[in-house]
């Protein structure tokens, strides 16, 4: 994971983005977030997860990886996103979507048969 | 109720290969339009539109790391009555009829076929060929709303809303591979047909390029309103109070 | 920083790769890694292209205009009438003094695609510059900048050649352009404080100090910059010498503080060269 550095002046007053920066960031954070619900879908449909304990399930992985952003980010994560909230929510459904096909679909496979 | 038992084959010759086609008809997609795409003519002011638009919008947003005098230079020049840059530069507002322009034409006429004749090509297909099977269960429970939405082409009234119809899990596939395809092939990639769905149904799928006399308007306002902020007032002192 | 020649050929192609990507010309390191580039240039069939693109860059600026024509000429032969091609042909004649066709080819391409004309235009502008004709590649390059408006490279040379005829006050004008496009490079504040320095006078040596404690803000570590800092503040101590008022008192804080951090540092500096001195010196008490 290749976050690149958007430079915030040390100063709280002024603070100025760096726009590509922030695009990146945010890419990266999307590529982060598909591959999440990919992978913790296969999962859920692995272990056969049904009802509400799938989108438990979901819920936790996207704090797992909130937590894992964070611990990346470090101390000074200020430097690299502007708010630590839209970390956890952005692109949630989204995300949720991939997630409930990927768990149908390994569910399907693997349980219904 | 009693649960249903589908047949193992079904999993492997109908499940399974809608995953796959729908999948790699995404891929085929996108590089079929990559090969169709045209190079898209450009005019000369558009350039230079959009450029200026660019300037003037970095100058709403950075001026505060200029000195009062050189910004209040620049959007004089940008806004000034008589002499101002978006004052003095006439444009027409082109809102021609895309009929009318045989480049356009053909654009559409591409964009419809890498689009719109695969979704119905594939999706006819699908429901020809795959019609009629059950091919999965949803992991959740859902109420009989979902029925139609999830069990096209099997009406059977009194089965449990959660299992799927062949023809509905190749829609469901459509519209959540989005994201994969963003994984894959990276972002503003051609496979989504999601996307070309939506916007013909908003019938933007025609926008027209943005009209400059507006976009001119708009950004002189924005930076008629814009205030200049020395942000480099304190800089010293900061400088100073740092250590 | 590298050694040429333990790279082995994926290491050398990744780092052409780097290059390309950060436009980084390193004309002199792709010369003496070119010969393994040749022969190994067909294991690379997505990338071959672009690679002699970076070669022919690199003949003609080691003067080695012979290869630089064997390899136009095979572009040549697999893209005839590339516009792309016929750039590198142009910079060829220009890498021989030959200005005149130079420009003919260079014309022909700007009125082949206008749009993707930014390029060869640039060219011929360093044509001109070349020439020595400084006035006229200004004129062109501001009938450019009229057209290409966020064109950052073109606002930095012109800010250059409005340096070299000594128009400060438009130099300072095309840096500001920099720096509204990119407000964190330091660089660029640094570079507005030198000229409004140059400048002279009480306003423009107040920007000048603003920009050196905005670049020192960015950046601490801008040695160009304190120093700078300094030779503002002591000009505006001389300014303000009469008014004895709070600002003088202010930018005296500002002289003090930015003197010993030089301080600091040339002891910083000293320090560690004063602990190779005094090794090497006992090396030589030891050898006695």
């Amino acid at each position: 994971m290749s976050i690149s550095l958007k430079t915030v002046q040390n100063k709280p007053e002024p603070v100025a983005y760096s726009e590509a920066a922030l695009r990146n960031n945010a890419i990266v954070m999307e590529y982060c977030r598909t591959s999440m619900a990919a992978l913790s879908g296969s999962t859920a449909g692995v272990l056969g997860l049904t009802g509400l304990n799938g989108f438990a399930f979901y819920m936790f992985s996207v704090i797992i990886l909130w937590a894992m952003f964070l611990v990346k980010a470090g101390p000074n994560w200020k430097k690299y996103y502007v708010s630590r909230q839209s970390l956890l929510t952005n692109g949630f459904l989204g995300a949720l979507f991939t997630y409930v096909l990927f768990w149908t679909f390994i569910y399907g496979m693997v349980h219904v048969y | 109720m009693a649960e249903l038992l589908l047949d193992p084959k079904i999993r492997f010759w109908v499940f399974l290969p809608i995953v796959v086609i729908t999948f790699l008809v995404g891929l085929v997609r996108h590089y079929v339009s990559i090969i169709l795409s045209s190079h898209k003519k450009i005019e000369l002011l558009q350039v230079q539109d959009s450029q200026v638009m660019i300037r003037a919008r970095l100058l709403r947003e950075n001026g505060k790391y200029l000195p009062r005098q050189s910004f209040a230079m620049r959007r004089h020049w940008f806004n000034n009555e008589d002499t101002g840059y978006f004052k003095v530069q006439k444009r027409t507002s082109n809102a021609q009829n895309p009929m009318t322009d045989p480049g356009m034409m053909t654009d559409m006429l591409k964009g419809n076929l890498t689009n719109v004749l695969p979704m119905i090509v594939i999706g006819g297909w699908i429901n020809w060929m795959f019609s009629g099977f059950l091919t999965t269960k949803v992991p959740f429970p859902l109420t009989l709303r979902f029925k139609p939405m999830l069990q096209r082409g099997v009406e059977l009234a009194y089965l449990d809303a959660s299992w799927v119809s062949s023809a509905s899990w190749y829609f469901l596939n459509v519209f959540g591979l989005r994201t994969i395809y963003t994984l894959v092939l990276g972002e503003n990639n051609a496979a989504d047909q999601s996307k070309v769905m939506q916007d013909q149904m908003s019938g933007a799928a025609m926008a027209m390029p943005p009209d400059p006399k507006a976009a001119f308007k708009a950004e002189w306002e924005a930076l008629e309103i814009t205030e200049h902020k020395w942000a480099l007032a304190t800089v010293d002192t900061d400088l100073l109070t740092a250590e | 920083m590298y050694n040429y020649e333990e790279l082995s050929i994926n290491e050398i192609f990744d780092l052409l790769r780097k290059w390309r990507d950060n436009n980084e010309r390193k004309s002199n390191e792709i010369m003496s890694l070119s010969e393994r580039i040749m022969d190994n240039l067909d294991s690379q069939p997505n990338e071959k292209y672009l690679i002699l693109e970076q070669l022919i860059m690199a003949d003609l600026d080691c003067n080695y205009p012979m290869l630089a024509a064997k390899w136009i000429e095979m572009l040549d032969a697999d893209f005839p009438d590339s516009l792309r091609v016929m750039k590198f042909k142009s910079m060829w004649y220009e890498a021989h003094d030959n200005y005149e066709q130079a420009f003919g080819i260079l014309n022909k391409i700007i009125k082949a695609d206008e749009i993707n004309a930014p390029p060869a235009l640039k060219r011929c502008i360093a044509i001109t510059k070349a020439m020595g004709m400084t006035n006229e590649a200004i004129t062109k390059l501001v009938e450019y900048l009229n057209q290409f408006m966020s064109d950052m490279e073109a606002w930095q040379e012109l800010s250059e050649l409005y340096l070299q005829v000594q128009e400060y006050s438009r130099a300072a004008f095309c840096i500001e352009e920099l720096i509204l496009h990119q407000p964190h490079n330091h660089l660029f504040h640094q570079r507005l404080a030198d000229i409004r320095y140059t400048m002279g006078g009480v306003e423009n040596m107040e920007l000048a100090k603003t920009y050196y404690c905005q670049t020192l803000k960015l950046n601490p570590n801008n040695m160009r910059a304190l120093l700078g800092l300094i030779l503002a503040a002591n000009n505006l101590l001389g300014h303000y010498k009469s008014s004895g008022s709070a600002k003088r008192k202010e930018v005296w804080k500002l002289c003090q503080w930015a003197q010993s951090e030089v301080t600091k540092r040339q002891r910083e500096a000293q320090g560690s060269n004063d602990s190779a001195l005094t090794s090497a010196m006992l090396a030589l008490t030891i050898g006695d």
